[in-house]
């Protein structure tokens, strides 16, 4: 009877053998009106994960546009009235970043177009076409050149009455720029920071390969367009289908044509841009988006620290030739899929 | 005739026999399912944080239906094997219902007034590690 | 008391004893300490290894088929006699098999009925649903068989040799 008990646990000792070989922690929060996940793998990992949640979960305190003690709330509500508004060292360089994004394709990226995005009703709750008078009104307020940053002073001011400045489309570029460094000080170096679809890959997947990031179908957010074998990298995609209405049949989606004042409107249904600068990725997939097909390969080619995947609404994926290593279509999702070399 | 086995009234070392090749068999068994694990995929439903239920998609004999409680605006998630989705919610901008289905390994929906979180595991046919999108 | 009479009289005590202990366990389901579809302590199994080494198999088989189908009619459906007739037939010619060994005690027959019972609800689940997905669930009820299988093995041993051969019961 005594040697009984010990049979009965040897199955048990096997399987804790079986399962315990790969250290990996995981933390999934809340943050910039998205959810993060977060996951490192190897030692240091759960320290890892906090430093990121901490990284993030501070940075949206400062920049959400919903809390009116924050510092964007506070440059918001100072607009037009000549105060400096003081700000966090990296805030006013987070300004200056999203001021230089809007003159890489002028016009199709502006960091002031809040106004616009309140006039769509994309912040509140309330989604409508707005009256052509309350457009033409928020669209005059969007002007990139008054923001005044100060970074020596660590300042920054909006010039005119009514001004608001919106960093969400570069605000999760940054975060994952601060989060990584966060994340390797934390000793870690291997993991994934998914910042609400913003994903940054770091060092190499436990079994050594690189790591294999799916983008989403814009037509079917059920499939994937594409898979990606990418390591050290951030990959930020942005299409019409992840915030959007539908008035009178017409389906209106979130992301603005500073120029126009109306949802972007360029053929592409998404694009997604792989870089080792996440902010980079983060501005140049909106932009992109906005500036269409034959300007986002002009500036691609243009450039040596961008890839890009873009999906047109005629059923054509384009692959830069930077990520046809590992590259895998996806099986008959009804797309052509085209290699664009330089 | 009485047989053997019901002589003993102790256990004897060819009970250890077969305790062996039970667990062995079970060993065996999760060897052979583990690493390919593909086939069984999980959805988990997280409220605020709190696990508050889990399908086995694969293994839904039938559609079924969960009305969350606790939730900010009324919710409805509706599974199928091999497959979830948000029903219908109450939550402004409804984006969560606009997702539609989520049937492979890594997908999310997600419902951010709600602050209720679907994530599909374990299917990972495809092998992927992170979705960008 | 005739010989048919008698033999009647016992399968019937010993099936109502069976059904008593299945109803008995359904009231305290392990699954709520232990989640896993199908995990029983078997305790009508106690029964069935009884008959089998104080009557015969015949009798042996003839109450596990009456307790399973009286057990449906009193709270289950079709599908739960589908699932307690696979599960409890393969034990039953599992354990038939394995009492028979001299270099087993009860111990090592209910460990290897219990794996015998679970192995058959899996299957008999795979059937129901048209699909592999139940054989996740049986390397876990494997090893819980082995504890199961244990405890009634003790409570059978017990039960072998502290009862009165019911057989050698005369009027």
């Amino acid at each position: 009877m005594k040697r009984l008990p010990f049979l009965l646990m040897v199955p048990l000792f096997l399987l804790c053998a079986g399962c315990g070989s790969q250290q990996e922690a995981s933390r999934q929060f809340f943050a910039m009106d998205t959810v993060m996940n977060v996951t490192a793998y190897g030692p240091h990992g759960a320290d890892a994960v906090q430093a990121v949640q901490q990284t993030v979960s501070r940075l949206d305190g400062l920049l959400s546009r919903t809390d009116a003690d924050s510092e964007i709330s506070q440059l918001n509500a100072h607009a037009g009235d000549g105060t400096a508004v003081a700000v966090e060292a990296d805030v006013a360089q987070l300004l200056r970043l999203a001021q230089d994004a809007s003159g890489l394709l002028p016009g199709t990226f502006d960091v002031t177009i809040a106004p616009v995005m309140d006039a769509w009703g994309f912040t509140t709750d309330d989604r409508h076409v707005p009256t052509e008078q309350a457009l033409s009104d928020a669209l005059a307020l969007v002007d990139g050149s008054a923001l005044v940053v100060d970074e020596e002073a660590s300042t920054a001011r909006l010039e005119r009455p009514g001004m608001e400045v919106d960093l969400g489309g570069i605000a999760k570029g940054f975060a994952a720029r601060q989060a990584e460094d966060a994340f390797r000080a934390a000793g870690a170096e291997a993991g994934i920071l998914d910042l609400g679809g913003n994903v940054t890959v770091i060092g190499s997947r436990p079994d050594g390969g690189a790591w294999r990031v799916a983008v989403k179908d814009p037509q079917d957010t059920e499939r994937y367009l594409c898979v990606l074998s990418l390591s050290d990298v951030t990959a930020s995609t942005s299409g019409g289908y992840e915030r959007y209405f539908e008035e009178d049949g017409v389906r209106y989606h979130h992301i603005i044509d500073p120029r126009t004042g109306w949802p972007a409107e360029s053929g592409l249904l998404s694009v997604t841009v792989v870089s080792a600068d996440a902010v980079l990725a983060d501005v140049l997939s909106t932009s992109l988006f906005v500036a269409g097909e034959e300007q986002a390969l002009d500036f691609w080619r243009g450039r040596e620290d961008i890839e890009l995947i873009l999906c047109t609404a005629d059923g054509r994926v384009l692959v830069t030739e930077g990520l046809s290593d590992g590259f895998q279509p996806a099986e008959d999702g009804g797309y052509s899929y085209e290699t664009v070399r330089r | 005739m009485r047989p053997s086995a019901a002589d003993r009234r102790r256990p004897v070392w060819g009970d250890g026999l077969v305790a062996l090749l039970v667990a062995a068999a079970a060993v065996v068994l999760l060897f052979l399912f583990r690493p390919e694990g593909g086939n069984f995929l999980t959805a988990t439903v997280v409220l605020e944080g709190e696990t508050i239920a889990r399908y086995d998609l694969s293994a839904l004999a039938g559609p079924e239906e969960l009305e969350v409680e606790g939730a900010a605006y009324p919710i409805t998630i509706q599974a199928e094997p091999g497959r979830i989705r948000i029903l219908e919610s109450g939550c402004p901008g409804r984006d969560c219902v606009h997702t539609g289905w989520a049937s492979q390994a890594g997908q999310q929906i997600i419902c951010l007034p709600n602050r209720l979180v679907i994530s599909l595991s374990g299917g990972a046919s495809d092998d992927i590690d992170a979705i960008t999108g | 008391m005739s010989t048919s009479l008698r033999r009647l009289t016992r399968c019937a005590v010993l099936t109502a004893l069976a059904l008593a202990l299945s109803v008995a366990e359904g009231l305290v389901p392990l699954t709520v300490l232990f989640p896993l579809p199908g995990l029983r302590l078997g305790l009508a199994n106690l029964v069935t290894t009884y008959a089998l080494c104080r009557l015969s198999g015949r009798e042996a088989l003839l109450i596990l088929v009456c307790r399973c189908l009286l057990g449906s009619l009193l709270g289950g459906n079709l599908m739960a006699l589908a699932f307690s007739l696979t599960g409890g037939l393969l034990a039953l010619g599992t354990m038939a098999l394995l009492v028979r060994c001299s270099w087993l005690s009860l111990f090592g027959v209910s460990i290897a009925g219990a794996a015998a019972h679970n192995t058959g609800q899996v299957l008999a689940a795979m059937a129901v649903l048209g699909s592999s997905a139940p054989l996740v669930y049986l390397p876990p009820l494997l090893l819980c068989s082995l504890v199961t299988g244990a405890v009634t093995g003790a409570a059978s041993t017990l039960l072998v040799h502290r009862v009165p051969d019911l057989g050698a019961i005369k009027s």
